[in-house]
């Protein structure tokens, strides 16, 4: 591993750490006692609270504890696995788009059009094994897709800020998603606003029936594999990161850069489309979000955990939603709210994107690369 | 449908309509603001969350309004510095920087609720205080233009007078002609003994300042509660006002009472079987298609075509 991404290693472990100490202060602060005890006292059970609250938080999801055993948690790993497959593609898809320094923040809108779409082949397309759920899953992409279109256009061809349009595509695709959903596909006996039920071939295979495992986790990881091959192995991925790294030497080497732009955006909106109606298709098996859920804000987060790198995501992925349910733990067995999970969250965003954070720790490890590069030159021309 | 315009056209509805512009105006402002320092603050949906946070909070403990705005106004400095030292100091990428401080505004406001009241929906247990109306003497008593001048909340006066100011201030003062020349061309301003810096740490702080009155407005005027994510996209409503409105305060402004009026609007309409899904997103279009029309005809004023 070169220094430089070693240092990204070390900086991420920093910010990890500051975060997760950052809220062990939080919950020791809030579960400081009131009453008349001494402060010794007072602080000894802050500290006994705080280290049961946290071993909910870091544990929970995987151990669970009978009396003095601690368990496997099959149920809490089932959870996790399931929670990390919506927010892992998101990731892979905002990475794309990223790569090309394309701040297009519309994966939240292509996954909920794309699961709006895909809801009506889930429920009226032919039950056909097999074909039904891929097709579906192809039709949550074309929504995807075409949602990208959009803002895709205006930034390559008109060269207006991708920001601001897809953040509007979203808030056009979640009030006209609800709208198709209310009006078309609305499950008249339910008392909320559900569409009708997923037919049973459009359901993904589950791993676990108990804990409703499904194998969105596997096509997760084809879809990493894939996404990582286009991004680093073929002409089409380097002309998006070249596009992203220097657009000006981009376009001077004869890429036309406007399509790549237009392109990168699509791919990226199709592999978003696909993120919501996978966890449709394999837990709820109807279609039932009456808020966007957030899982294209939660690839933000993931892919700039991951630097972008698409085998970096699911560590990225699998990282976010392990302290996610390990906050939930920490809520049922203990009053402090998960939401704590969110300043960690934000804390480990601000400290991974701060460039300059530990940057002269960087310069140094980077001088003395780059010293013992050139003696070994040296030694090599002298032998 | 008559009945629709009467409906739309009555006193109540423009009441309601300038309800729901007012936090918005102060968040566009702020949007503006920014983002004519070249430094788009799409952290305003935090900003404002945390700001009515506060403002309930500490107006429940004193018991007293003053302390309870300047606190609030304060979180919105804050949370607007910490924005600006992550981005000028440290050079972290301004978007990223104010999408973990939403998430931490939205986190956070639930966390510090739940672990203050025992509550995590709303601050409905804490006995927190509202910025009074204002009635302005005898205009009040004229037909019509009392209805529409007078008896309007505090902030929603602030917010109009916010308005004029930006506008002065960015065209008519140095700090505002600083403030262009830094989002247009910040090593041009550089080069003339502008520090750059400087200049957005300001235009941040002031954008923090008008979405923290947006957010107190939204708790302790427009409900007198907090709840949980109760700013509900204003924050990002914003932005597409300022988007819509261009660089010009007015404009904004414009952009703003479009937002606001349809979605008040929308309810009304709701009783005529418009679905209000669809009515709320009509704005959300318009903005799309004005930012393209914006973009093409810029476009067409620079013919010579650059590399992106």
């Amino acid at each position: 591993m070169k220094k430089g991404q070693l240092f990204e290693l070390y900086r991420t472990g920093i910010a990890i750490g500051i975060a997760l100490l950052l809220g062990y202060l939080i919950v020791f602060f809030t579960s400081f006692p009131e009453g008349a005890l001494s402060l010794g006292e007072k602080i000894a059970q802050a500290f006994s609270a705080t280290n049961e609250a946290f071993k909910y938080f870091l544990l929970g999801p995987v151990i669970k504890w009978r009396g003095d055993a601690a368990l496997f948690n099959d149920r809490g790993f089932i959870q996790w696995i399931n929670e990390t497959v919506p927010i892992m593609i998101t990731g892979l898809a905002v990475a794309i788009v990223f790569s090309a320094k394309i701040f297009n923040i519309g994966a939240e809108g292509q996954l909920f059009i794309g699961a709006v779409g895909a809801t009506f082949a889930a429920v009226h397309f032919p039950a056909i094994p097999v074909l039904h759920p891929i097709l579906v899953i192809a039709v949550a992409m074309l929504c995807g897709a075409g949602w990208a279109v959009i803002p895709g256009v205006i930034k390559s061809r008109l060269k207006a800020s991708e920001l601001v349009t897809s953040l509007m595509m979203n808030y056009v695709a979640f009030f006209f998603g609800l709208f198709l959903i209310k009006t078309f596909i609305r499950d008249q006996t339910a008392g909320s606003l559900v569409s009708e039920k997923f037919q049973d071939t459009a359901l993904l295979p589950l791993l676990n029936e108990r804990y409703k495992w499904h194998i969105g986790i596997l096509i997760a990881i084809g879809l990493t594999i894939f996404v990582w091959f286009l991004m680093k192995r073929t002409t089409w991925g380097y002309r998006v990161r070249l596009v992203g790294d220097n657009i000006h030497f981009a376009h001077f080497s004869g890429i036309k850069t406007p399509s790549v732009v237009f392109q990168a955006q699509v791919v990226s909106g199709a592999i978003a489309g696909m993120a919501g109606i996978i966890e449709l298709m394999g837990y709820h098996g109807r279609f039932l979000w009456l808020v966007s859920p957030g899982y294209g804000w939660d690839g933000i987060i993931i892919a700039t955990l991951a630097r972008n790198n698409p085998l970096y995501v699911p560590i990225a992925a699998l990282f976010l939603s392990y302290i996610r349910v390990g906050a939930k733990t920490m809520g049922r067995y203990t009053d402090i709210a998960p939401e704590i999970v969110a300043i960690l969250q934000a804390a480990i965003i601000l400290l991974v994107t701060a460039e300059a954070f530990l940057a002269k720790w960087k310069q140094r490890a980077i001088e003395k690369e780059a010293t013992r590069g050139e003696m070994t030159l040296e030694g090599g021309e002298k032998a | 449908m008559n009945d629709t315009l009467r409906g739309i056209l009555s006193w109540e509805f423009i009441a309601s309509g300038i309800r729901v512009t007012t936090p918005i105006l102060l968040a566009a402002m702020g949007a503006l603001v920014a983002e004519m320092a070249g430094t788009p603050n799409i952290a305003l949906e935090g900003i404002m969350l945390f700001s009515a946070f506060i403002g309930v909070l500490i107006s429940g403990f004193t018991q007293s309004l003053f302390p309870a705005i300047l606190a609030g106004i304060a979180t919105g400095l804050v949370l607007a510095g910490i924005l600006a030292y992550f981005a000028l100091k440290l050079k972290t990428n301004i978007i990223l920087a104010a999408i973990a401080l939403n998430i931490f505004a939205s986190g956070g406001t639930i966390f510090f609720l739940s672990a203050l009241t025992g509550d995590k929906g709303s601050s409905a247990s804490v006995n927190s205080l509202v910025i009074p109306d204002v009635t302005i003497p005898l205009i009040d008593k004229i037909p019509v233009l009392g209805d529409i001048l007078s008896g309007h909340h505090v902030i929603t006066y602030v917010a109009i007078a916010a308005v004029f100011l930006v506008q002065f201030m960015l065209y008519k003062t140095p700090l505002g002609l600083r403030i262009r020349a830094v989002g247009e061309n910040p090593e041009a301003a550089e080069s003339v003994g502008i520090s750059v810096n400087r200049t957005r740490l300001i235009a941040l702080l002031i954008s923090g300042l008008l979405a923290s009155l947006g957010g107190l407005f939204l708790s302790m005027g427009y409900v007198s509660w907090f709840a949980r994510d109760m700013t509900a996209g204003r924050g990002w409503i914003a932005l597409a006002a300022q988007a819509l409105g261009g660089t010009s305060a007015y404009g904004v402004a414009g952009g703003s009472l479009l937002f606001g009026f349809t979605e008040a609007a929308s309810y009304s309409l709701q009783f005529f079987n418009i679905p209000y899904e669809l009515t709320q997103s009509l704005p959300f279009i318009i903005t799309v298609g004005v930012m393209a029309l914006y973009a093409w005809r810029r476009l067409k004023v620079y013919k010579k075509i650059d590399v992106l």
